[in-house]
């Protein structure tokens, strides 16, 4: 059975924060723990299809959302999938006021600098599980 | 003077670099391509959001851009929001080989040839909105969502 955690990014499109959450998460899969973890495509999880349920349902789960809406944990949820972490990138943008991160379609030096703090987070609850 | 308005929906899959293209390709409709005003919305929200977001489509002739040829845009739109005015699958333009590209998805790896096939699917978009009949353009408004724009 494949163990890896699954880490689902919201990738809202129209700020900024729905790109720094797409990219945290793809530089975490692609990256940081390829072997260890892995993204599933949130669109293809909303369609509900049995396959895309089948990969998410009863496993581990780490969402990553761009706004108060939380649209990959309560999609994640609603497919079946453990929730075990909800990284909320607005709690790391806090941290780091004053700064720009670069637009909805490009993160500038800032954003890629956070969204590598972020990544490291992900990575490192991923490596405490797995 | 009114304004009149259309709907594109990315999938922005994560899983593969046609996600990534659908998704900057239709960020460059928005955002550089106007031949009409255009709004979108993040497509998780027909399930996470509430009963504005799911009248979306019934609201905007709505095109959807999938990066493969699943079409879970085209398919969630279609079976949450209603009917859409057009599909385009950015695999059929790219090739499935390109689109189903696991290794490069992230913006800071694309290269020229990618950003090519960006463009290809934006002409692609902006050639779909201009086949929209205009008496079907909407000139109502759209809240949007916390990380959507109108």
């Amino acid at each position: 059975m494949d163990k890896k955690v699954k880490v689902v990014p919201c990738s809202g499109i129209g700020k900024v924060y729905g790109l720094m959450a797409r990219e945290a998460v793809l530089k975490t899969v692609l990256e940081l723990c390829p072997e260890k973890s892995e993204t599933v495509c949130l669109a293809y999880i909303v369609t509900g299809d049995k396959e895309v349920k089948e990969r998410i349902e009863g496993f581990d789960c780490i969402t990553v959302d761009g706004c108060p809406k939380m649209c990959a944990a309560k999609n994640v949820s609603i497919a079946g999938g453990i929730v075990i972490e909800e990284i909320k990138i607005l709690d790391t943008v806090k941290e780091h006021q004053g700064k720009t991160f670069g637009s909805p379609t490009l993160l500038n030096a800032d954003g890629e600098a956070v969204i590598s703090e972020i990544a490291t987070k992900i990575a490192k609850k991923i490596n405490e599980i797995n | 003077m009114s304004v009149f308005k259309v709907g594109v929906l990315s999938c922005s899959g994560e899983e593969c670099l046609g996600g990534t293209i659908s998704r900057l390709a239709t960020r460059k409709v928005l955002e550089e391509l106007k031949v009409v005003e255009t709004v979108t919305l993040c497509l998780p929200l027909y399930l996470a959001g509430g009963k504005e977001e799911r009248n979306f489509a019934k609201v905007f002739p709505t095109i959807s851009v999938d990066g493969c040829d699943k079409l879970c845009a085209k398919r969630s739109t279609e079976k949450y929001s209603g009917k859409i005015s057009g599909f385009i699958d950015v695999s059929k333009i790219i090739g499935s080989e390109n689109a189903l590209n696991t290794t490069i998805v992230r913006n800071k790896d694309l290269t020229d040839e990618h950003l090519q096939m960006v463009d290809k699917v934006a002409g692609e978009i902006v050639k779909m909105i201009g086949s929209i009949s205009s008496d079907s353009f909407s000139e109502k408004s759209f809240r949007g969502c916390s990380c959507g724009n109108e």
